[in-house]
Formats: structure tokens, C-alpha cells, sequence
């Protein structure tokens, strides 16, 4: 087999990578881009740990092709801290006491934040439903819950005094 | 539902080391392994409270074997008493020491002082006062240094093989769970609608971290009962459904509305009173949900998971049976 060119827009950077079509992007991030926040859980689609934003879209990478990402533009939690501070998801996760093990807190962090691109006021089902494909087993999901809608709440206040957008 | 803290009848300790340092800043070392119900930030505050410095003063390095001493299993609901009661003592050993230190500098006895955010204080006469710098500079002119090495054993005894006697666990946790499901006697699906879950936790050291245990306790015996089972091949004994596609484990959209309440009774033998609440978030839902079942439907079950064919095929039998009754 031969290696075929990759060429991405990885959290805001142009990359260029060769790599064997037949890997995963999963392992694409985490081991030749050392993004190791993208983590594996099932490897089968069913846990959503393997969240990335891809095109504007949450998807699982466990179930994606590298041929696949090839021109396309992949947001991990590493692409979302600006200068040092934290995105508005991520400190509403910190402040709600919304991660224990964490093995899930990217992805849902993640799935949060492709659903607020794209609906900046999501209902309590819309948020719910935009997260359904996330699984975790420690907390409960009710603090979850509470971070994103508590982001949406802080983000919408910030807007009414002009605040700048959600990106 | 009232649970014991710790392992069963067996000694089971757990050690610490700290050291306070010349900024008035601590080095706190324990074996305990946080797989995220937090013990990490527990112990942190209990020795940020226990020294008197502030939590961002308190650096951590837990479960490591190469430095850290043996905090025995995350399990059995027992870090927070046992490897927390280390972490106690070890600053406590070191707290000793900066007490002889203090007391000389400002002219009192080491018991008339309070250590807190970071200064020592004479309790009665906060004229008398220090900062942790300061006392840090005089340990260091004194030549002392300010280390501590705890570890806590449980009090237990070995259970008599004879007749199970003996003193199994140092403390218990209580709790009780109440909750509110809709069965669909078509289906036989249940909504877990709403879940009330009070435990007796003793002193809580972290509120949200408490909760969260509590609130993923709940989702976690919602699935043991409605969702979950291992299924185990008979001919070789390998696990038939380990992947989520086949054992299905709660979501977002399943859980109920939840409401952890903590319990604050007295006298935990643990930290400032503290138990234990990792295992007692789990275990009261699971017959909490059954009962409610059982209420609703006026059968019984006896072995769990109750899966929805379950609950159409007792629907049926008792439709059937009632049918007999009245002929
Ligand atoms: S690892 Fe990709 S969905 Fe579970
Ligand atoms: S925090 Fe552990 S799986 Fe979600």
C-alpha cells in the first residue's frame, strides 16, 4: 500500500501529512498529530470519546478513513483554548463540576460546541439530543447538562452587551 | 439502605507525606488513585484546611509508586476516610513542628494558635499574628523543616469463620432513594422520571464533587436494572456482548431528574467527620426502581436486569391469573 498525501486544516493551521489511506483519523490526531485530547473508547461509534468538529459537523473519528479528511477543517479541544483562556464551554465544565474521569469531557465539549456554531440558543431538548450520541458512565450527565446550558445562558448575556461571536 | 466504608473485616491502611516548604507552599504526596471521583482535589483541601495555607498552595503527587506511598485500592468507598485520615495525620506531624516555631516567635503557647489562609494567628488575640513566610523564614533560621508522614488503618477486626462475628467496618453510610418511574405495560419500556437520593456522607468535603458521585451512582443503577446484562458464553466464557452496540449503557436521554441531597450527620470517623459515598450513590436506586415497577404494575420481580420482556410477559401472567381468579 502506499501513503497518500493529507492536506487539512487542523485547529486553525494548514497541515500536510502522508500516511497510509487505510488509517483511522482517530489515530491520525492522536498518534501522528499528538492530539491525545480525541480519545478511543469502543472504536465502534457507539461512545462519541472520539468527537472532533469536522466540517462543522461532530463527528466520531474511530469510524473515519484518513482519505477522508483530506481538505477538510478539524476542530479538537486543543483548538478551542485562545491565548491561554479558556473557551466558554470549557470553564462552564470546570465551574458546574462537570468532569470526574474525563474520559468522555471532549467529546462532550466538543458535540456541545459544533451545536452552539451552529444554534446559538438551542433548547433544553435540542441540547439533549445534540449530546445523546456521547456517553458517560460517571456523572450522571446532569451536570453536563447544566454546563452547556449555562454556557448558552453566559453567551447569550455576553451578546446582548455586544459581545463578540461564539467562534 | 445503610452500607460499610472500607474493605470487609480486613486491615486496610493508607499513607501520606507532606512537606511545607521554605514559600509557604506544600508538597503533598499520597498513593490513592483518582479515577475521577475526585480524591485528588479531596485531599488537597483537606490538607490546604488541615496547614491552614490556601488550596492553590497545596501542590499534589498521588499514585505514583515511584514516590508515593501505598494508598491501597480506589474501592470499597474508602479513600476519603482512609488515605483522607492519613493526609490528616501527616499534617497534623508536620503542623507540629511549625507550631514549636511559631509559638517561640510570637510568644505563646503551640496551642493557642490557629493556622488559616495562610497566616498563624494567637486564638485569642489576633494582634499576635504571622504570615506563613514568616514562619517559613524562621524555620528555616531555626534549621527544622516542616515534614509529616501519616497512615490510618481502619478499626476493624477479622470476621469469626464460625458465626461471621467481629467488627466488619469502622463506620457505615446511610442513605435512602426515592424515586418515580412510568411503565408502559404495551411495551414494557420504563421511564426513570424522577430520582430523589439522600446519603448520610458524614462532613461532605466537596459539595459538587459529593453530588456528582451521587448523580452517577443513580444513572449507573439505572442501567443495572433496566439496561445491562453480561451475557457469558456457556462454552468457553467469554463476555458475548462487550461492545456498547450490545450492552447498552444509560445516555443523556434516558436519565431522570435527579436530586442528590447530602446528609450532613456527626461524628465520621474520617476528616472533620467525613464517610464514604462512592459505592452507598450506586447501590439504593437499583431496588428503589424495582419497587417502583412493582408498584406500578402490583408484581414482583426477582432477578435483575428487568428488560421490557420481562415486564410484558408478568403483565401477562398476572392479566391471566386475575382472569382465572374471577371465572
Ligand atoms: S471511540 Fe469512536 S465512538 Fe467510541
Ligand atoms: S466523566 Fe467519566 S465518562 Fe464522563
Amino acid at each position: 500500500m502506499n501513503k497518500i498525501s493529507i492536506s487539512l486544516n487542523l485547529n486553525g493551521t494548514d497541515r500536510t501529512i502522508l500516511v497510509y489511506p487505510n488509517r483511522r483519523v482517530v489515530d491520525l490526531l492522536r498518534e501522528d498529530f499528538k492530539l491525545t485530547s480525541v480519545k478511543e473508547g469502543c472504536s465502534e461509534g457507539e461512545c462519541g470519546a472520539c468527537t472532533v468538529i469536522f466540517n462543522g459537523d461532530a463527528v466520531t473519528t474511530c469510524c473515519m478513513l484518513a482519505g477522508q479528511a483530506d481538505q477538510s477543517t478539524i476542530i479538537t479541544l486543543e483548538g478551542l483554548a485562545k491565548d491561554g483562556e479558556l473557551d466558554l464551554l470549557q470553564q462552564c465544565f470546570l465551574d458546574e463540576g462537570a468532569v470526574q474521569c474525563g474520559y468522555c469531557t471532549p467529546g462532550m465539549i466538543l458535540a456541545a460546541k459544533a451545536l452552539l456554531l451552529k444554534n446559538q440558543s438551542p433548547t433544553e431538548a435540542q441540547i439533549k439530543l445534540a449530546m445523546s450520541g456521547n456517553l458517560c458512565r460517571c456523572t450522571g450527565y446532569q451536570k453536563i447538562h447544566a454546563a452547556v446550558k449555562s454556557a448558552v445562558v453566559i453567551y447569550k448575556d455576553k451578546m446582548a452587551q455586544g459581545g463578540e461571536s461564539i467562534d | 439502605m445503610w452500607y460499610g466504608i472500607g474493605n470487609t473485616g480486613l486491615p486496610n491502611p493508607a499513607a501520606a507525606f507532606v512537606e511545607v516548604l521554605g514559600d509557604a507552599t506544600a508538597n503533598l504526596m499520597f498513593g490513592a488513585a483518582d479515577i475521577g471521583q475526585g480524591s485528588g482535589t479531596t485531599m488537597t483541601q483537606i490538607a490546604a484546611e488541615a496547614l491552614g495555607l490556601s488550596y492553590e498552595k497545596v501542590r499534589v503527587t498521588w499514585g505514583d509508586t515511584r514516590v508515593t506511598p501505598d494508598g491501597g485500592a480506589t474501592s470499597a468507598s474508602r479513600q476519603t476516610l482512609i488515605t483522607g485520615n492519613a493526609v490528616l495525620k501527616a499534617c497534623e506531624q508536620a503542623k507540629e513542628t511549625l507550631a514549636g516555631v511559631a509559638a517561640a516567635y510570637l510568644g505563646c503557647q503551640p496551642e493557642e494558635l490557629e493556622f488559616s489562609q495562610n497566616t498563624v494567628t494567637k486564638i485569642d488575640d489576633a494582634t499576635v499574628t504571622m504570615t506563613y513566610k514568616t514562619l517559613m523564614a524562621e524555620m528555616k533560621a531555626a534549621g527544622k523543616m516542616a515534614v509529616g508522614a501519616g497512615y490510618y488503618n481502619p478499626t476493624t477486626t477479622t470476621l469469626d469463620p464460625n458465626d461471621m462475628s467481629g467488627i466488619p467496618y469502622e463506620v457505615y453510610s446511610y442513605a435512602t432513594t426515592i424515586c418515580e418511574v412510568e411503565v408502559d405495560t404495551e411495551t414494557g419500556e420504563v421511564d426513570v422520571l424522577k430520582v430523589v437520593s439522600a446519603h448520610d456522607v458524614g462532613q461532605t468535603i466537596n459539595q459538587s464533587m459529593a453530588e456528582g458521585q451521587i448523580e452517577g451512582g443513580v444513572v449507573m443503577g439505572q442501567g443495572f436494572v433496566l439496561m445491562e446484562e453480561i451475557e457469558v458464553s456457556e462454552k468457553d466464557g467469554s463476555i458475548k456482548n462487550p461492545i456498547f452496540s450490545k450492552y447498552i449503557i444509560p445516555s443523556n436521554l434516558d436519565v431522570p431528574e435527579i436530586y442528590p441531597i447530602l446528609v450532613e450527620s456527626e461524628g465520621g470517623p474520617g476528616p472533620f467527620g467525613a464517610k464514604g459515598v462512592g459505592e452507598p450513590a450506586l447501590i439504593p436506586i437499583i431496588p428503589a426502581i424495582v419497587a417502583a415497577i412493582e408498584d406500578a404494575l402490583n408484581v414482583q420481580f426477582t432477578k435483575l436486569p428487568v428488560f421490557p420482556k420481562d415486564i410484558v410477559a408478568a403483565v401477562k401472567e398476572k392479566e391471566a391469573a386475575d382472569k382465572n381468579k374471577n371465572n
